[in-house]
């Protein structure tokens, strides 16, 4: 046929988006976990006949690369020599989470693929991913610090079938739910997953039938095909040369300190490849990153400097090459644990804007807070005598920018999760917040100011309770660019009955917390951006009477 | 004779809609709005009321008004200079909000800076805790020095916010009694007043929005009540407010914050009004203008009532229509993206310099454009008054159709496929992902441009009937005549739904009785027009977010029955299936607020109608119409006046109006009900 005229695949993309989004609300509507059903922390898409991304409703990045990795797993399986798939049935639904053997990035993403046959032959697949409350492992959540192999961390599902020819295989979902805490809760979740993909599957008939297969396809084609083409553009507007940055991150709670990470990019024309040799090896303690989810945190920050309004899909990935030689951070091979990869994959980005910046230097900014910040605290509520668990992550500075300073008190790159209300907290949990607030002087000065981390105390009522965190950027600072200043790197205090403060290190082992004792966080600032000399005086003189900066 | 007056603000038009129960007349009157401030072109639109239709003003009572005031304010940005009172450690609250920003992707994209600045936001020492009680006493001895601050930054208003006020508001009270000792000309906003929930991001910014506008609305609020005192001395003014209720001026001038999407709720209202006219319980609403188009649903003659909505990037938690807006209109400008696809919006042309074929400068392609390339816009629109350059709007087309190789008609209905692919998608938004689907509803296409486009997006989504109100230009007018007087009451108190909370819930219900009752007496309801209406927001233990769970009416003067506990659990774990598809019955569900709402029925137009059709309607002349990309069908001409009730048009027709142009498409079936709404029936 010939090929569909631009309007036809603008019409069949917003089709392809309207499927996308329908999967991911209905998904979030159905599932049982609070992290799908409130954090949103899942994501759907369309593949095409090779497991090429087409299009995407996303939570974030890393879940695509899981969904992408998983297609790969597809077709080194499956994949007929001449192209395609043999050996797939339609009705079969694909279930994965492992990220050494099946593409995933930690094992509590779960992720489900049913292909879509047209006259025979598989013309897309319907993907899904969600993050689970919990996958069994060593500790609840399945997501805890100082674990040191990936079997630790929880039930590894290679790429297996949970429907055969339309065919539930109820042995199999025996055995996945037989491995998780709440069985009952994540059944709820399996079925939100697979109804998910059973819309998407009857939505992407109905575009089939109405448009024809021959036009879908030609529209997955020619979707791909544009992005492709208008990043390959916006790469060559980098001068070419080689950029070279490295950062470290401060420890992996299991004794490995001062993990380097090392890139190179190289732009030539259209051209961007990104290698990660120098990296340190992986470390004990789960940090780790396996490579298809360092290549999703470098093509985010391609996409974030150079198009944000670029649609997210295989023609974006395939513009970009990223390298790593095989069992460093950002390329874990098995049994790394690697439940926590998100800290890294912040890292990974700051990394690479650091990298570009010379490259772009109106869109880069300073580092900025780099990091998910998690308290946790832990008990018997003495209300009702039942046991509780409040964890949250926090935000911290975003990096000051070409224009204007950084945003105080955000998450930023990947994480874009919010906050639990004091009150919410304070109603739920026996737990008082003595303070929320902005860190003073904790943004890197500069003609642009780096954001301001976030400053949380907190102290139980009447009991004592449980604490442990996780803080990245708590030694290496987040750096300024352009002769912008340093932020400030984050802290964890312990405030003891008589007044005394004692800095905690940046991964707090879990220990008690006496009501006349206090826990407080100060997350990471961020970086300023150019000389403090050219600080506009308005923006000086602000800052100083609002009592962001002292004088 | 007593006429009731609905005036509503446009960008471009104010909108006057007279109607008198008694007879059965409407008389309505366009005035060009006057931005800098309204209330010029009301009143000046109310005098030209009477002198065009020879209504003596006296015999007004009721003025009913949605206004934009307080929409723009926020979007512009000219509030007033608003401080902040909070609990000591808090005072960054505000500013971090719920710590995300608006796109992952874009590096340079900031949520807006909060409308109080750190300098103007300052502390108290107190604290109460989460059961109410007091953990450090309010202490007042530095209020002096914070006032100081205040006046230094020239402060015209000030938001008192502390942490669990909507348990326990004694503290905001006694700052509030004090400043208005030590600084009476300061206008002060209560977090526990304005939106006593808890959840303190949302009710602190909720409150300093409220504060923001107070000074602007009042401005606004008195020069429109001293004008229309003199000009109908025995009109009751009524504002209408974003849950699509009517509050009384001194309202509006106390809590501003809830007229933030007056204007849009007025328009839903209407339809409402509209839809009950025709019996069609079930409508999808798509209001579109000249930037935005405006999408709801109803259903069983009630709209979607969302808990919060953003209002120009700000969190307004405050019961209000669902509406959500994309940008498509009439004035949408179509460009092709750097990948080769061709868009239409969100830019616009505006009104100035509009579309190309308004000839007032524009000379990018436009929506209007291809209207008018395509004759379903005729060259001349509102009784000749506006002309409209066919050359013009060709040349604005014609790059986009050499880009594509096409005819220029073409063209022209490719950025009309794809500005209908956009509002389709809206509307999915609103329908399918909320679980309801749009083929069981009519369509309601409205505002000047909505009949343009409502036969394509009723084909995409399945919908088989189009429903064109009588007037689509003034639907919002429309509504806030027959729009109820509301006041809401809430008490904000967990509560576990477990043996022994039954007191709990029935002191609560009875306090929240009393509240309702003393307002519905104070506007002057009675047993046959005031009633109440008891929703409870409830979720499972542990989750984040509630749903609205009704709970029935109650006539005003009776005591609302208290539900029972099994009543309650049985009316969430309904809702909870209707919303997500299952229910876990027997996991643990609590309530988080309770809410009663007064309610006050509105106006009975009892509108005359039209007269019974004599044979076929008349046609005033035919010119080609494009409705594929083929050949232009020869179609009949229709002005809307000459149609009477029982008139029955089959297309290819074009049915014109002062307001708007309707095309039916080749083989729909158009008839006209004794309202003079046409329903269009879409051919198989």
């Amino acid at each position: 046929m010939t090929p569909l005229d631009p309007v036809r695949v603008e019409i069949l993309a917003n089709a392809l988006r309207s499927i996308t989004d329908e999967t991911f609300v209905s998904l979030m509507k159905s599932a049982y976990s609070t992290n799908i059903k409130e954090r949103k922390d899942h994501s759907t898409a369309i593949l095409d006949s090779e497991g090429r991304l087409v299009a995407q409703t996303m939570a974030s990045p890393i879940h695509v690369s899981s969904m992408l990795g998983m297609a790969a797993t597809l077709r080194a399986r499956y994949g007929a020599p001449d192209g395609g798939f043999q050996g797939i049935e339609d009705g079969d639904l694909f279930v994965a989470n492992d990220p050494h053997v099946a593409g995933g990035t930690h094992l509590p993403d779960i992720n489900l693929a049913r292909p879509v046959f047209h006259d025979g032959r598989i013309v897309a697949f319907i993907c899904n991913i969600a993050h689970h409350a919990d996958v069994g492992g060593m500790a609840p959540g399945s997501m805890a610090g100082g674990m040191t192999e990936i079997y630790q961390e929880g039930l590894r599902i290679p790429l297996i079938r949970l429907f055969r020819r339309g065919e539930l295989q109820q042995d199999i979902l025996d055995l996945l739910l037989l491995n998780a805490r709440v069985p009952r809760e994540r059944e709820g979740d399996y079925f939100a997953q697979i109804a998910s993909c059973g819309l998407g599957h009857r939505r992407i008939g109905e575009v089939i039938e109405k448009f024809g297969g021959d036009a879908v396809e030609d529209a997955f084609r020619q979707i791909i095909v544009r992005t492709g083409h208008r990043i390959r553009q916006g790469i060559a507007g980098f001068p070419d040369g080689r950029y070279r940055f490295e950062d470290f991150m401060d420890d992996d709670g299991c004794g490995t300190e001062d993990i380097k990470i090392a890139m190179e990019a190289v732009v030539e024309g259209e051209k961007i490849t990104f290698d990660f040799t120098g990296t340190d090896p992986q470390m004990t303690g789960n940090f780790n990153v396996t490579m298809n989810a360092t290549v999703a945190s470098v093509c985010f920050a391609v996409q974030a400097l150079l198009d944000p309004e670029c649609p997210n899909n295989q023609g974006l990935l395939d513009a970009i090459e990223v390298t790593a030689p095989n069992g460093t951070v950002v390329s874990a091979v098995a049994p790394a644990p690697v439940a926590a990869r998100a800290n890294t994959c912040q890292r990974i980005i700051d990394v690479a804007f650091g990298a570009l910046k010379e490259a772009a230097p109106e869109q880069s900014l300073g580092a900025s807070n780099g990091a998910n910040t998690t308290l946790v605290f832990s008990g018997v509520d003495p209300r009702s005598g039942e046991a509780y668990v409040y964890l949250e992550t926090l935000g911290g500075g975003l990096g000051a920018r070409a224009t204007k300073d950084g945003k105080d008190g955000v998450q930023c790159n990947i994480t874009n999760t919010s906050n639990l209300p004091v009150e919410a907290i304070e109603l739920e949990y026996p737990l008082l917040v003595e303070e929320y607030g902005l860190v003073e002087d904790s943004g890197g000065r500069g003609k642009y100011r780096g954001g301001m981390g976030i400053r949380r105390s907190v102290r139980p009522l009447d009991h004592t309770c449980s604490f442990n965190g996780v803080g990245e950027r708590f030694r290496y600072a987040p750096w300024g660019v352009f002769g912008g200043q340093d932020g400030q790197p984050g802290r964890f205090v312990f405030t003891d009955a008589d007044g005394t403060e004692t800095k905690l290190v940046p991964k707090p082992p879990t220990s008690d917390l006496r009501p006349d004792q206090m826990i407080t966080v100060e997350t990471p600032g961020a970086g300023g951006y150019g000389p403090e000399t050219e600080r506009p005086a308005e923006l000086a003189e602000a800052d100083v009477t609002s009592g962001k900066v002292s004088a | 004779m007593a006429w009731i007056v609905g005036v509503d603000t446009g960008g471009t038009f104010t909108d006057i809609f007279a109607a008198n129960p008694e007879t059965g007349e409407t008389r309505c009157v366009k005035w060009s709005s006057t931005p800098d401030d309204p209330s010029r072109a009301i009143l000046t639109g109310i005098e030209e009321l009477s002198r065009l239709h020879g209504i003596d003003l006296k015999e007004v009572t009721a003025l009913a008004h949605g206004t934009t005031v307080g929409t723009n304010a926020l979007i512009q940005r000219t509030g007033g200079t608003v401080a902040m009172i909070t609990t000591e450690g808090f005072r960054d609250l505000l500013e971090i909000g719920r710590q995300t920003r608006p796109s992952i992707f874009d590096l340079q994209a900031d949520a807006p800076a909060p409308l109080v600045p750190r300098i103007r936001r300052l502390e108290l020492s107190e604290r109460v805790r989460a059961d109410g009680a007091v953990e450090k006493p309010l202490d007042l001895e530095t209020l002096p020095s914070l006032i100081e601050r205040m006046a230094e930054c020239g402060a015209d208003a000030c938001a008192i916010c502390f942490l669990f006020a909507f348990l326990n508001p004694e503290h905001e009270q006694a700052v509030r009694d004090r400043l208005k000792e030590l600084a009476p000309d300061l206008r002060v906003s209560l977090s526990s007043e304005v939106q006593p929930e808890f959840r303190e991001f949302e009710r602190f910014n909720t409150t300093a929005i409220n504060g923001y506008l107070q000074p602007v609305m009042e401005g606004y609020i008195d020069r429109l009540a001293d004008g229309l005192a003199a000009l109908a001395p025995n009109a009751t003014l009524g504002i209408n407010q974003s849950s699509g209720g009517l509050m009384t001026a001194e309202t509006a001038r106390a809590f501003p914050v809830r007229t933030a999407l007056s204007g849009p709720a007025a328009g839903v209202v209407g339809a409402v009004h509209v839809a009950k006219q025709a019996g069609k319980p079930n409508i999808l609403t798509v209001d579109v203008g000249g930037t935005s188009a405006d999408v709801a649903l109803i259903q069983d003659y009630a709209p979607d009532v969302a808990p919060e909505r953003d209002v120009a990037g700000f969190p307004i938690r405050l019961p209000m229509i669902d509406i959500h807006t994309i940008g498509a209109g009439g004035g949408s400008i179509a460009w092709f993206d750097i990948d080769g696809l061709l868009k239409v919006g969100p830019k616009s042309a505006g009104a100035v310099p509009g579309p190309a074929c308004y000839s007032r400068g524009g000379t990018e392609p436009t929506v209007s454009d291809a209207n008018l390339i395509l004759g379903r816009l005729g060259e001349e629109l509102a009784d000749g008054t506006v002309r409209l350059d066919k050359e013009k709007a060709i040349a604005a087309m014609m790059p986009i159709a050499e880009h594509l190789g096409w005819t220029v008609e073409q063209a022209a209905l490719a950025v009309l496929e794809i500005v209908v692919s956009n509002m389709v998608r809206a509307l999915r938004t609103i329908s399918v992902e909320r679980g309801h689907d749009p083929a069981e509803h009519a369509l309601m296409p409205f505002g000047g441009a909505g009949p343009l486009h409502a036969r394509e997006i009723a084909a995409e989504l399945g919908i088989t009937e189009v429903l064109m109100p009588a007037v689509p230009g003034i639907v919002c007018a429309q509504g806030l005549l027959v729009a109820e007087a509301r006041e809401d009451f809430v008490a904000s108190r967990p509560m576990v739904l477990e043996p022994g909370c039954e007191d709990s819930v029935a002191s609560e219900i009875t306090a929240l009785a009393g509240r309702a009752q003393e307002w519905l007496v104070g506007v002057g309801a009675t047993a046959e027009n005031g009633r109440t209406s008891l929703v409870a927001d409830a979720r499972y233990v542990g989750q984040n977010f509630e749903l609205r769970v009704a709970l029935g009416e109650t006539p005003m003067g009776q005591e609302p029955d208290v539900p029972s506990l099994k009543t309650m659990k049985e009316a969430f774990f309904a809702e909870h299936e209707r919303a997500y598809g299952y229910a876990n019955r027997n996991a643990a569900v609590e309530i988080v607020n309770l809410r009663l709402t007064g309610l006050v029925k509105g106006h009975d137009l009892n509108e005359a109608g039209l007269g019974e059709a004599d044979g076929a309607p008349k046609t005033r002349g035919s010119r080609p119409v494009w409705f594929n990309g083929d050949a232009p069908h020869d179609t009949a001409i229709y002005a809307r006046p000459d149609l009477a009730a029982g008139s029955v048009i089959v297309g290819p027709a074009i049915i014109e109006q002062l307001d708007t142009t309707i095309p039916i498409h080749p083989g729909d079936e158009a008839e006209v009900d004794r309202y003079g709404n046409i329903l269009v029936r879409i051919a198989s």
